[in-house]
């Protein structure tokens, strides 16, 4: 036994308190898990927006974020620049401050994507399976991509001498330049993807005969049969549909029209005609049955159309075409009023009679939308199945504008992204679920507390006084630094982007970070659930331990 | 936004603080920022119980469990020992839960802040007598449960700051672990001022504030944001620095829920909240009065 003067003057500890494995008075467990980001969710070709944001945040490089964005989507630089952005409306930060400019990030994207030459590695053509789509628009393109990145390879027919549908047929370039159109559409080509223009189902080639040869369709037809005017005077030859004028403009041919012009209708169409006669030197005038709040047209062209003062005859509809010495000379129109909702939302317009007035004009161009035109398809092949892209007939499939109507181009591309899923599926006779259908992050999940309020920055934008007379493009994009602080604002929704709170917050040291990632310590959680709350983003539940 | 806090760890896991707790946390925070050359000094409180019990000891440092009243007295102790042995580069670190300071520890810590004695000492505070059982103490809050306040306590919160400040020490301060990047400023600041050096970290006690524990730091996130516990520092008793002031609005919404989701505060009415509010923001008004003071000091 030790004599007290050989003890130490008072007890001293010699060991640590790791012994004790505080794991086990845990009734809940905290686990890192990724959610839905709902921009990735809303957008319709599935792009992985958070992701690629976060790829740049961590600064991992511009050709690992082209990868990732062009595994759903091959046409970030024309969706950059035409996209409705759906993604930027469902945007949590849009609660906060402003939404992320998700778009011209993406379209930073695509345009390094093509001046580097960025390329994607494909795995070899299964040359066993022949698969033809009719229509190189976006929905066909796509389809055609994604086929190609599972092995298949397809042959498109298309109609035109031009490929790309309504992107080299009717955008104008001042909003989507034609080379950055082609150049998208020729990496695709250049994957190994046969083409056949000029060639037009049910004229060159029977849609019988297509399908004996293929046994697989996907028809991307689009909607391009303009809905007739049908009123007195509409056969007049200076009546010219939108998209025909459209389709003339970007085939570069020169297209006689007036000094006014009268263009009715409220869409894409109707603006883009609008804003191409301001450029050729003439006075364009829209008039729409309806309001500008109801305009289908997307939002930034409408901003667009008020700033360069185009002039909006609203509540009005055409009646009848006044021609004198066989010339038009006005329209008659009649004065609306906003009736009832219907079931899409929208309030319908009704006549105010007795309130006829005149527009002076003398050419017209109507844009009141587009049919689809399934003439050459004997039997109705575009009975599409509920939210597929499947129709009624073994081995063909439908999509994009061709099975909706007149959409958007994403939406296009998300039909030909589905199509090559569910033909492979078809082929291989496998059945693979199309998606996830979890829920999104919302922005009550967030912790804000974390976040600065920081404003979105714009995209370059040509000034209004360069831009009138020409068909330049009016939107420019960003340089590096507005990519960076741009791509800094982003809340990256549900998914952890190593912002450390989780480790430091935690009262117990549970957090341990190895190689980059985090992990639990389990022995020693007390599962409080401060991480929980902590965690900005979301990317961590809270389970209840199994007893 | 990412916290650059030091990765050193100087505490260990298997400590024995309740899920969720404030306290553990500041400790935590405040040795990575203070480093392996300190010296921790603990009077009776939670922490006496958190570091565990013998012969273990949760942090990597050497810590002194000394009696309740006495963490001024032996802090000064402490260092006049390493000063004679020449143990210059060591941080003696006063660590006291608010009874220990507020109340019974007043006068040692008065007495060593008279002396400019050579320490940090640090009152996390949680607002009771947590260790023995929730009771009142001098910090806890008007109109707070405790369980020797079953109704409510009746007698404002002790103004802790005030006292220290009109000691005229080098340096006073008030922390957050909600703000870990200003509360280890705050440590590092203190460690390189020489003389009595005070801190004042409102810390949240899950198991006494009757809440829950995942809402930890962000009750205390709230007390700064409202105004209730702003942050500020103060150097040589006169020049008031307040921190972090775009984060604080001592408005209504936030001070109800910073009360509302503690159960310690479920006995209140709408007259006792109402007065509550006025305090907060009378007070907040005394310290920005205070910060204007600045100027006359400056001339
Ligand atoms: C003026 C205008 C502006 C627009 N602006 C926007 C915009 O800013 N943003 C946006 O998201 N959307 C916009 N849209 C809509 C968008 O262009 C369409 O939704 C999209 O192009 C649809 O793609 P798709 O592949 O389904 O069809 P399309 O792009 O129409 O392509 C169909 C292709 O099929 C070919 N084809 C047709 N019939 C046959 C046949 N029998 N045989 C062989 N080939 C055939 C056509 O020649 C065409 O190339 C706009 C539309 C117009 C008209
Ligand atoms: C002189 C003396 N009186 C009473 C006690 C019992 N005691 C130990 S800790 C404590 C309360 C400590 O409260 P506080 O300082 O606020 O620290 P907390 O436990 O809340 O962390 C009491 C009363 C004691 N240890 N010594
Ligand atoms: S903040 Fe970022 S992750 Fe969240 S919805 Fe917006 S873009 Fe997506
Ligand atoms: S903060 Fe720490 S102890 Fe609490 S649940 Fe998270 S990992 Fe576990
Ligand atoms: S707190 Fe930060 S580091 Fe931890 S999971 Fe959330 S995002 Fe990732
Ligand atoms: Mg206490």
């Amino acid at each position: 036994m030790k004599q007290v003067f050989q003890l130490p003057p008072w007890a001293i500890s010699t060991e640590s308190t790791l012994y004790n494995k505080t794991g086990s008075w845990r009734n809940y467990r905290p686990v890192y898990r990724n959610r839905i980001p709902p921009c990735n969710n809303a957008c319709p070709s599935g792009e992985k927006i958070q992701q690629y944001i976060d790829i740049l945040n961590q600064e991992e490089g511009l050709y690992k974020a082209w990868k990732l964005l062009t595994q759903d989507n091959p046409f970030p630089a024309v969706c950059g620049r035409v996209c409705f952005h759906p993604c930027e409306n469902s945007c949590n930060r849009s609660d906060y401050d402003e939404p992320i400019n998700i778009h011209t990030i993406e379209r930073f994207i695509g345009d390094i994507g093509l001046n580097e030459g960025f390329k994607w590695r494909l795995p070899r053509v299964n040359k066993k399976y022949k698969i033809a789509i009719i229509g190189a628009g976006p929905a066909g393109l796509s389809c055609a991509y994604h086929l190609r990145r599972r092995g298949y390879q397809s042959t498109i027919f298309e109609a035109d001498n031009k490929l790309g549908g309504l992107l080299s047929q009717g955008i104008p370039s001042y909003r989507l330049p034609q080379d950055i159109v082609q150049a998208e559409i020729a990496r695709i080509i250049k994957s190994d993807v046969k083409i056949h223009s000029n060639t037009a189902i049910g004229n060159e080639y029977d849609f019988d005969k297509l399908l004996k040869e293929y046994k697989t369709v996907f028809i991307a037809i689009g909607a391009h049969k303009e809905k007739k005017l049908g009123i007195p005077g509409a056969e007049h030859p200076s009546v010219i549909p939108a998209l025909e004028f459209l389709y003339q403009l970007c085939a570069g041919k020169r297209v006689k029209i007036g000094q006014r012009v009268g263009i009715i209708g409220g869409g894409n169409s109707a603006l883009d005609a609008a804003r191409s006669v301001l450029r050729l030197g003439k006075k364009p005038i829209v008039i729409y049955r309806r309001t500008e709040n109801e305009m289908p047209a997307i939002l930034d062209e409408i901003q667009e159309a008020k700033e360069e003062q185009i002039e909006f005859v609203f509540l009005a509809a055409p009646e009848r075409i006044i021609i004198r010495n066989n010339k038009i000379v006005s329209l008659e129109c009649i004065k609306m009023k906003l009736g009832q909702a219907d079931k899409t939302g929208r309030r319908q317009p009704i006549p105010i009679k007795g309130s006829d007035f005149k527009v002076g004009v003398d050419t017209i161009i109507p844009a009141i939308g587009e049919e689809v035109d399934t003439s050459f398809i004997p039997g109705s092949f575009l009975k599409v199945l509920d939210d597929t892209v499947s129709t009624n007939y073994e081995g063909v499939f439908a999509g994009g504008d061709a099975v909706t109507g007149p959409k958007t181009v994403v939406d296009a591309i998300g039909a030909g992204k589905k199509a090559a899923h569910l033909i492979h599926c078809y082929l291989r006779q496998v059945c693979l679920p199309v998606g996830a259908s979890e829920k999104p992050v919302v922005f009550e999940d967030l912790n804000t507390a974390y976040f600065e309020h920081e404003t979105r920055i714009p995209s370059g934008k040509l000034p209004l006084s360069s831009r009138l007379k020409t068909f330049a493009e009016v939107y420019q994009g960003y340089e590096k630094p507005q990519l960076k602080q741009e791509c800094s604002r982003c809340f990256s929704c549900g998914v952890c982007n190593k912002c450390d709170n989780c480790f430091v917050f935690c009262p117990d040291m549970s957090v341990n970070k190895r190689a980059g990632k985090y992990e639990f310590d389990y022995d020693y959680c007390k599962g409080c659930g401060v991480c929980v709350l902590e965690c900005p983003r979301n990317a961590i539940g809270l389970v209840q331990e199994e007893r | 936004m990412k916290f650059t806090i030091p990765q050193e760890e100087n505490m260990h896991p298997g400590h024995l603080a309740c899920p969720g707790c404030g306290g553990a946390l500041a400790m935590r925070l405040a040795l990575k920022a203070l480093g392996k050359k300190t010296m921790v000094v603990l009077p009776a409180c939670c922490w006496s119980i958190i570091n565990g019990p013998f012969p273990y000891s949760a942090v990597k440092v050497p810590l002194f469990h000394t009696a309740f009243e006495t963490a001024g007295s032996v802090s000064s102790g402490i260092k006049a020992a390493l000063d004679i042995l020449g143990k210059k580069d060591i941080t003696v670190l006063a660590w006291a839960g608010d009874g220990g300071t507020f109340d019974i520890g007043l006068q040692a810590l008065s007495a060593a802040a008279e002396r400019n004695d050579d320490f940090i000492y640090v009152c996390y505070d949680n607002e009771a007598y947590m260790n023995t059982g929730i009771q009142r103490s001098s910090a806890t809050p008007w109109g707070a449960w405790s369980s020797t306040t079953p109704a409510a306590k009746e007698e404002p919160k002790k103004n802790i700051m005030d006292i220290m400040v009109a000691h005229r020490i080098p340096y006073a301060a008030t922390a957050s672990v909600s703000y870990p990047d200003d509360f280890i400023r705050k440590l590092k600041r203190a460690k390189d001022i020489k003389g009595t050096r005070f801190i004042h970290a409102l810390v949240c006690c899950p198991t006494g504030w009757k809440c829950s524990s995942e809402i930890s730091i962000k009750l205390t996130r709230l007390a700064v944001q409202s105004g209730i516990f702003p942050l500020y520092e103060v150097e040589n008793g006169l020049k008031y620095t307040l921190n972090k002031p775009q984060q604080i609005s001592p408005d209504n919404k936030l001070i109800r829920s910073y009360l509302g989701a503690q159960g310690r505060f479920a006995n209140l009415s709408e007259k006792d909240t109402k007065k509550i509010v006025a305090d907060i923001k009378s007070e907040w008004l005394r310290l920005l009065n205070k910060i204007e003071g600045n100027i006359c000091i400056k001339q």
